[in-house]
């Protein structure tokens, strides 16, 4: 009995010795550890900052598919894939554009995913940039770009869920109403953006400096009245004003050979956004730093593969009615490939049908817009891409001046960007429809289209194959799976 | 078994050495024992009747018995072998051969740290020998065991080498991981990778623990089952060298039919494909991408001992050819096993080596283009049979007006895909006898994999990224080490009627896992492959290129066991384990373990003695918990922050830091309570005999990658314990001798399992906050939903067509919008992917030196989404893809609809195996035996479904149930040869 006793002693204490479970991280770090390091901070800023370029499964603003940028692009009238009749595309872009769309749709939920986790980014940041105490203009920088998501989330959802503190529980995360947090991005904005950097490129380059942050300002005021039902025409014009303090000029547009397609216009689209127009980029390396895939997109498989070296997708067209509204002499026209092109292939600018049985292969106008920039591969190209330029803030301001009644003042600002592309100045005063229809020629495939459609009441109304549509479609449902997971969020009005 | 029958020779000796001191010497008889292969047998026992005298046979098998009578009656034992009655006259020698009894096997049951007797045994336990294995060309254990046992469903998708069945044992146990069974060879544990380790015909048993209280013992690995593997073992004092071969041919027996050159063009214009898309060619990429494959499998096993070592090595070859070109694998693996005896006998030291060398060849596994991506066989159909292979110039085949071409023969011949693993294992027991009846012991085992993958994508694959890149070449290793190690105590006692046996264990694993990646672009030439990474284009580097993980776990366990039988007739198992996992909650780590079971031999009973109906009538039942966290990757319960690419900030290009999980500071065990309620029977003299086994089983606090609200979460999933899922079965075994008798022997046995699965809940509170988790997508068109078996179907359905001949579908709700949501009104429940039943029947029959058996097994109640009939049967891809031949009747142009058009029902019946086998008498100075086998495999399937095999992954994973194509499943003819040297 003794040994039975020993023995269990012995075993015992070996035993002792090794009961700890505990975790090892080997290549990770902790996050509170990491975060309070001297650069923690900081990669918590540039962190906000990789959520903006685009990449698959529908991330990003820009540059890739499936998310923001499609919604907001094909649903509006200026692009659509259609559906192949070689059996090529889902039919979710034609429904899209065909305002056909059902909360269960994938691009929405990834638009919604991708701004809220942009959103908790964000909040991270500012979090972690006070807690290190850091220069105020970081702390400015992260808080106007968690108002820039927020802009986004009610341009698309209307009333949607509001928090800036991380460490929160959904059933204290109320479905906020579009104006508070419209009110919100406002008060923001207003009190940060004088904080923020007045240097524009070099280390401000694909960021917010003060300048973008009054173009993120003006957009806001600009679609107040959308959000609110009270329009802002002054206060945006007062921010347009601001971002003209910082010297911009519409970049040079006339023929020059070195230039993409012929004109320097072709250069606002290139590998680096020229800073005396851009006020805001997405910076893009393809494969390192989102990629663009607009024109490697739209472009058919031996065309591309002729001009560029890698094979098209035969994706994205233009349709007839927007490309037929082009002038003939308007340089920006210039970025539609209709017709035999190399490769052996012949764009009909007519389409036939988007959906069943689909278009034929070579059907529909395409679009070079983005010229493919190096480096460059059959998943994209390295062109920047324009979020806000001075040309669009050109437009608001004419647009306020119209609306404000002040039409005369307006058409400088119209006439300069009309003339920039080879095209006269307008006969008379602009009207609303001038300021629309400049919109669409000069900055088609940015992503603005959509927002503008609205704020000019022609969303819903008849083109093409689209048939008018109800008002409830100027917002987009509220992804049904963000309703499964959280039972408080209420649908919006049309689509349940 | 080793040291019991070591203890037994032993013994026996002694008792020898008493019984010839006792008795007068008169009359000689001497004899010898051999065993079914005519190999003398040393250490059988012999007794003469009506008396007390017994000896045993010598190292030759012979032996010497004096009597004063001139005839006596000798009964002849062996452990694992049916008792032998002889009649001797002195001074005539006799050989007496000794054949293996069927129940022999079955004696000793392995049930983790330590042994039972089958008769003692209160748990659910399945236990196989050598001659319960199926034959022929075995390359991976797993599949010597399809059919074998009730509630043990083995599966196996295609046949491409080196690829190995999974195995449920009772059903699904959990939805994150985990429901593959522990395996212990030899007392190793490890995943189910251990296994190609184990060379099959080197195999002497298999032991499946099915209930909680059999696996309990094993704690957190216990949970979805437990397969103990004994290999062989030399007996004690024998010199043996065997060797065992089988070399198959294999071929396929279905491919799906796609249109031929004549079809395709006859369709393509009646769908108005333009002449620009036939390329003239009349080519069958089916065949050209097919071969005869083979399977050689050899073993070398040779031992030898003597009083207190002994020792078994074998060396073995496992060979294969794929039926797809270009597809191989090797398995090399060398073994040793010793046992060495010391300290009067006291000490008994065992140690195992395990050596292997994989090296295969493996077809790629997705590949195709964005419409369409699976194995590369799979592409042969999409491939228009109008395409040539090769241009006039040679090179291969390519259409630029295809978007993603690719020519599956070009891949074939370019793309090099070689993975070399190298495994080794070792372990160490060591067993002191402390005290009458008590023992310790200490066991350590240490596995170590080094993989290796070397990847090639020339341009000339005519691979699209390969062309954009200029090919594409990358090397992965991977690391892992586990080590084991335990304590143990172990005390034996009789008292009276009251038999105990308690072990108590402490044990400690760690497992280790890293590894590294390295990738580059743009070679100039094709020359090195991917063997000099260097010399591809460093500035095409980009993220993702470079990378290596490390992480590992570790679980500490106390366990305990007590066995105790009353009069022979009661019997109770109760164990505790408490396991303590790194991968939890720092709160959480530990969890408790208990399981108690009962069993009643009711033959036994006084009552039953006059009756002779029942010969063997046992009732057990049982309750365990068992828990769930190999499934659970490392460090879920932290909030880490991770690589994330690189993002552009402050004019640079720099790394990318993010916040890579939700984290679940609460994480915790998932556990499993299983009640088992059994009844085993024999029946006339038991010439029938079986088991019915009944179960429910519910798995809580269930893992899960369960759904948070977007916003807050920056992620749509959180691993969290919050669902629970129910599964209740029914098995049942049957064995009928309809003829025994000396020359021949006819045995028909099957089993059925029936299993119920159901989700019970996937929603509930994490931090006092409601998830609400439910229709999780989990295969094409299944589902995990509330209240419904695993992968339900949740689908459209199927109305007809339009006028554009576009798929028309029924709009369940009637209000002219077709949803296809997860949740959508439109959707139907149609079934479930994983099969309800599975159901096996193994006759085997001897007469003689000749003996046969059959596998025929079955499975059904599922339903298969046919993906790649869904993609091969629209007309609109016809001008740059082929369609199958059964499309044209459905003439479908085009479809935005996963309808239940695709979805077939999943049930078949396979002729899994035939075998026969002769062994041939020889007189040889050198053979003492040799044997001959003829076996075919999958020689028939009977099935509803469409697609080449419905014997798809049904493992309960989130691919379950759809069939997207598959490598062949072959059918195979080998001849066997097994040879005993003297």
């Amino acid at each position: 009995m003794k040994k039975i006793l020993t023995s269990i002693l012995i075993i015992g204490l070996a035993a002792q010795s090794c009961t700890k479970v505990n975790e090892n991280v080997y290549d990770k770090y902790e996050a509170g550890d990491f975060y309070a390091s001297p650069k923690g901070a900081d990669v918590a800023l540039a962190n906000v900052y990789s959520q903006v370029g685009g990449n698959w499964n529908g991330v990003g603003y820009a540059g890739a598919d499936n998310g923001w940028y499609d919604l907001n692009a094909m649903s509006s009238d200026e692009q659509v894939i259609p559906h192949r009749n070689t059996g090529d595309w889902q039919l979710d872009f034609a429904q899209l554009y065909q305002r056909q769309w059902l909360p269960s749709m994938g691009i929405i939920s990834n638009t919604w995913n991708w701004l809220y986790k942009s959103v908790y980014t964000a909040n991270l940041a500012v979090e972690q940039l006070e807690k290190a105490k850091a220069d105020e203009s970081k702390i400015a920088e992260a808080k106007v770009l968690r108002a820039f998501f927020y802009y986004l989330l009610i341009d698309d959802f209307g009333n949607v869920p509001f928090y800036t503190d991380n460490d929160i529980t959904v059933d204290k995360l109320p479905q906020a109403d579009r104006k508070v947090v419209f009110d919100f991005i406002v008060k923001e904005l207003t009190d940060n953006v004088d904080k923020l950097s007045e240097t524009k490129g070099g280390v401000y380059y694909g960021r917010f400096n003060k300048w973008a942050g009054y173009a993120l300002l003006a957009k806001v005021y600009l679609n107040a009245e959308v959000y609110t039902g009270t329009p802002k025409w002054t206060e945006c014009l007062a921010a347009c004003n601001k971002i003209a303090q910082g010297g911009f000029s519409l970049h040079p547009g006339g023929a020059n050979g070195a230039s993409p397609l012929g004109y320097q216009y072709y250069e606002l689209f290139g590998d680096v956004n020229p800073t005396d127009e851009t006020i805001l980029s997405m910076y893009v390396t393809v494969d390192i730093v989102s990629r663009n895939i607009l024109t490697i997109r739209s472009l058919n498989g031996p065309n591309f593969q002729a001009l560029f070296g890698y094979s098209g997708w035969n994706g994205s067209i233009v349709p007839q009615e927007y490309y037929t509204k082009f002038d003939a002499n308007d340089i920006r026209r210039k970025q539609f490939l209709v017709g035999p092109q190399p490769g052996g292939v012949d764009y009909s600018t007519t389409v036939t049908s988007l959906d069943a049985p689909g278009a034929a292969p070579n059907e529909g106008v395409r679009d070079t817009k983005f010229v493919p920039a190096v480096p460059m591969n059959g998943g994209g190209a390295s062109n920047d891409f324009p979020i806000y330029r001075y040309a669009d803030i050109m437009l608001m301001q004419a647009e306020c001046n119209v609306r404000l009644g002040n039409a005369a003042a307006a058409k400088p600002f119209i006439d300069a960007v009309r003339q920039r592309a080879g095209l006269g100045a307008l006969a008379a005063a602009p009207t609303l429809d001038n300021i629309y229809d400049e919109r669409g020629f000069e900055l088609n495939w940015e992503g603005h289209r959509r927002q503008d459609m609205i704020r000019f009441n022609k969303f819903t109304l008849a083109h093409g194959f689209v048939p008018a549509v109800g008002d409830f479609r100027k917002l987009f449902p509220i992804p049904t799976g963000a309703l499964d997971a959280n039972k408080n969020l209420k649908q919006n009005p049309g689509y349940n | 078994m080793k040291h019991i029958s070591l203890f037994k020779y032993g013994l026996t000796v002694l008792f020898f050495l008493c019984a010839t001191l006792t008795f007068a010497q008169k009359s000689q008889f001497a004899g010898k024992v051999i065993d079914e292969n005519n190999v003398p047998l040393p250490g059988a026992v012999i007794r003469v009747k009506g008396t007390d005298q017994a000896t045993a046979t010598d190292a030759n098998g012979a032996f010497h018995v004096n009597s004063t009578q001139q005839a006596i009656v000798i009964t002849v034992s062996f452990i694992g072998y049916d008792v032998a009655e002889k009649s001797m006259i002195a001074n005539q020698p006799l050989t007496i051969q000794l054949l293996p009894n069927s129940k022999s096997l079955s004696e000793v049951v392995v049930v983790g740290y330590g042994t039972q007797k089958k008769s003692d045994l209160t748990g659910a336990v399945t236990n196989l020998g050598t001659k319960d294995l199926n034959p022929g060309p075995i390359t991976n254990p797993l599949q010597q065991l399809a059919g074998r046992a009730a509630g043990v469903s083995v599966t196996q998708t295609g046949s491409e080498p080196g690829t190995s069945p999974s195995v449920r044992i009772r059903g699904i146990t959990s939805l994150i991981g985990g429901n593959d069974p522990l395996v212990v060879v030899d007392g190793i544990q490890g995943n189910m990778d251990l296994l190609n380790q184990v060379p099959p015909s080197e195999i002497e048993s298999v032991d499946i623990l099915k209930d909680a209280s059999a696996t309990a013992i094993y704690g957190s690995r216990g949970a979805p089952g437990v397969l103990i593997i004994t290999t062989k073992k030399n007996k004690a004092g024998r010199t043996s060298v065997e060797y065992n071969a089988n070399m198959s041919v294999d071929a396929i027996p279905k491919t799906l039919k796609v249109l031929n050159a004549d079809q395709w063009w006859e369709q393509g214009q009646i769908y108005g494909v333009p002449a620009s898309a036939n390329h003239g060619s009349s080519t069958n990429w089916v065949d050209l991408l097919n071969q005869t494959g083979s399977t050689q499998n050899h073993t070398i096993a040779f031992g030898g001992g003597a009083d207190k070592f002994n020792y078994r090595a074998s060396v073995s070859a496992i060979l294969q050819t794929g039926t797809v070109i270009k597809s191989n694998y090797k398995n090399y693996i060398g073994r040793i096993q010793a046992t060495q005896k010391a300290l009067d006998d006291k000490l008994t030291l065992t140690m195992n080596l395990n050596s292997g060398v994989n090296d295969a060849n493996y077809s790629p596994p997705t590949i195709g283009r964005a419409a369409f991506t699976s194995n590369l066989f799979s592409n042969a159909y999409v491939s228009r049979p109008t395409d040539p292979v090769l241009n006039p110039d040679g090179s291969f085949y390519s259409d630029p007006n295809v978007f993603q071409y690719i020519n599956p023969y070009a891949v074939t011949q370019t793309v090099v895909n070689k993975t070399h693993v190298d495994n080794l294992f070792g372990s160490l027991r060591a067993d002191l006898q402390l005290y009458k009846g008590l023992t310790a012991g200490w066991f350590g085992s240490w596995r170590r994999v080094n993989g290796n993958t070397g990847y090639y994508l020339p341009a000339a694959s005519t691979v699209s990224t390969a062309i954009d890149n200029q090919g594409i070449a990358n090397i992965s290793n991977y690391h892992q080490d586990e080590k084991l190690t335990d304590i143990s105590l172990n005390y034996k006692v009789d008292f009276g009627v009251h038999h105990l046996d308690a072990v108590a264990v402490y044990e400690y694993q760690s497992q280790t896992y890293n590894g590294n990646f390295a990738q580059a672009k743009g070679f100039i030439n094709d020359i090195a492959t991917y063997n000099a990474l260097q010399l591809g284009d460093l500035s095409k580097v980009t993220p993702g290129d470079i990378s290596s993980y490390k992480n590992d776990r570790n679980l500490v366990s106390f366990l305990g066991r007590v066995n105790y039988s009353f009069n022979n007739r009661y019997l109770l198992t109760a164990s505790f384990r408490r396991d303590g996992s790194s991968v939890f909650g720092a709160n959480n780590k530990w969890g408790n373990f208990p399981s108690a079971s009962l069993a009643w031999r009711i033959d036994q009973e006084g009552f039953m003695k006059n009756q002779n109906l029942f010969s063997t009538l046992k009732l057990r039942g049982g309750y365990g918990v068992t828990g769930n966290q190999q499934g659970l990757f490392p460090q879920n319960s932290l909030q880490l922050v991770g690589y994330a690419g690189v993002t552009y900030f402050g004019g640079q290009s720099i790394t990318n830091f993010v916040i890579s999980q939700n984290p679940n500071a609460d994480l915790k065990w998932e556990t499993r309570k299983q009640s088992s309620l059994g009844i085993d029977f024999g029946f006339l003299n038991d010439r029938l005999t079986g088991t019915v086994d009944v179960y429910t089983a519910t798995t809580d606090n269930l893992l899960f990658n369960y759904t948070v609200p977007q916003p807050p979460y920056p992620y749509p999933n959180i691993v969290a314990n919050v669902g629970s899922l129910l599964n209740r079965g029914l098995e049942v075994s049957l064995a009928y001798q309809v003829i025994k008798n000396k020359n021949t022997t006819l045995t028909l046995a099957g089993n059925a399992s029936f299993l119920k699965n159901k989700v019970l809940n996937l929603s509930g509170s994490i931090n006092g906050v409601q998830l609400n988790t439910d229709y999780v997508s989990w295969g094409s068109n299944a589902y995990l939903i509330k209240g419904r078996p695993i992968g339900t179907y949740n689908i459209i359905k199927h109305l007809g067509k339009d006028a554009t001949n576009s798929e028309t579908v029924v709009d369940q709700d009637e209000n002219g919008i077709i949803d296809q949501g997860n949740q959508s009104p439109d959707r139907v429940f149609e079934g479930s992917a994983l099969p309800t039943y599975n159901f096996a029947f193994t006759p085997s029959f001897s007469y003689k030196n000749f003996d046969a058996s059959m596998v025929w097994r079955g499975s059904g109640g599922n339903k298969i989404y046919n993906a790649i009939r869904a993609n091969l049967s629209y007309f609109e891809n016809l001008g740059k893809a082929n369609v199958l031949e059964n499309a044209i009747p459905l003439g479908l142009f085009h479809s935005q609809y996963g309808s239940d058009l695709w979805l077939e029902d999943g049930s078949f019946i396979r002729w899994e195996n035939l075998n026969v086998g002769y062994r041939i008498d020889t007189k040889s100075k050198y053979i003492s035996s040799l044997r001959l086998s003829l076996t075919g495999t999958n020689l028939l399937l009977i099935t509803k479904y469409s697609g080449i095999d419905p014997e798809l992954n049904v493992s309960g994973n989130n691919t379950s149930g759809v069939d997207n194509g598959i490598y062949p499943r072959t059918r195979t003819f080998s001849l066997g040869l097994n040879v005993v040297l003297k």
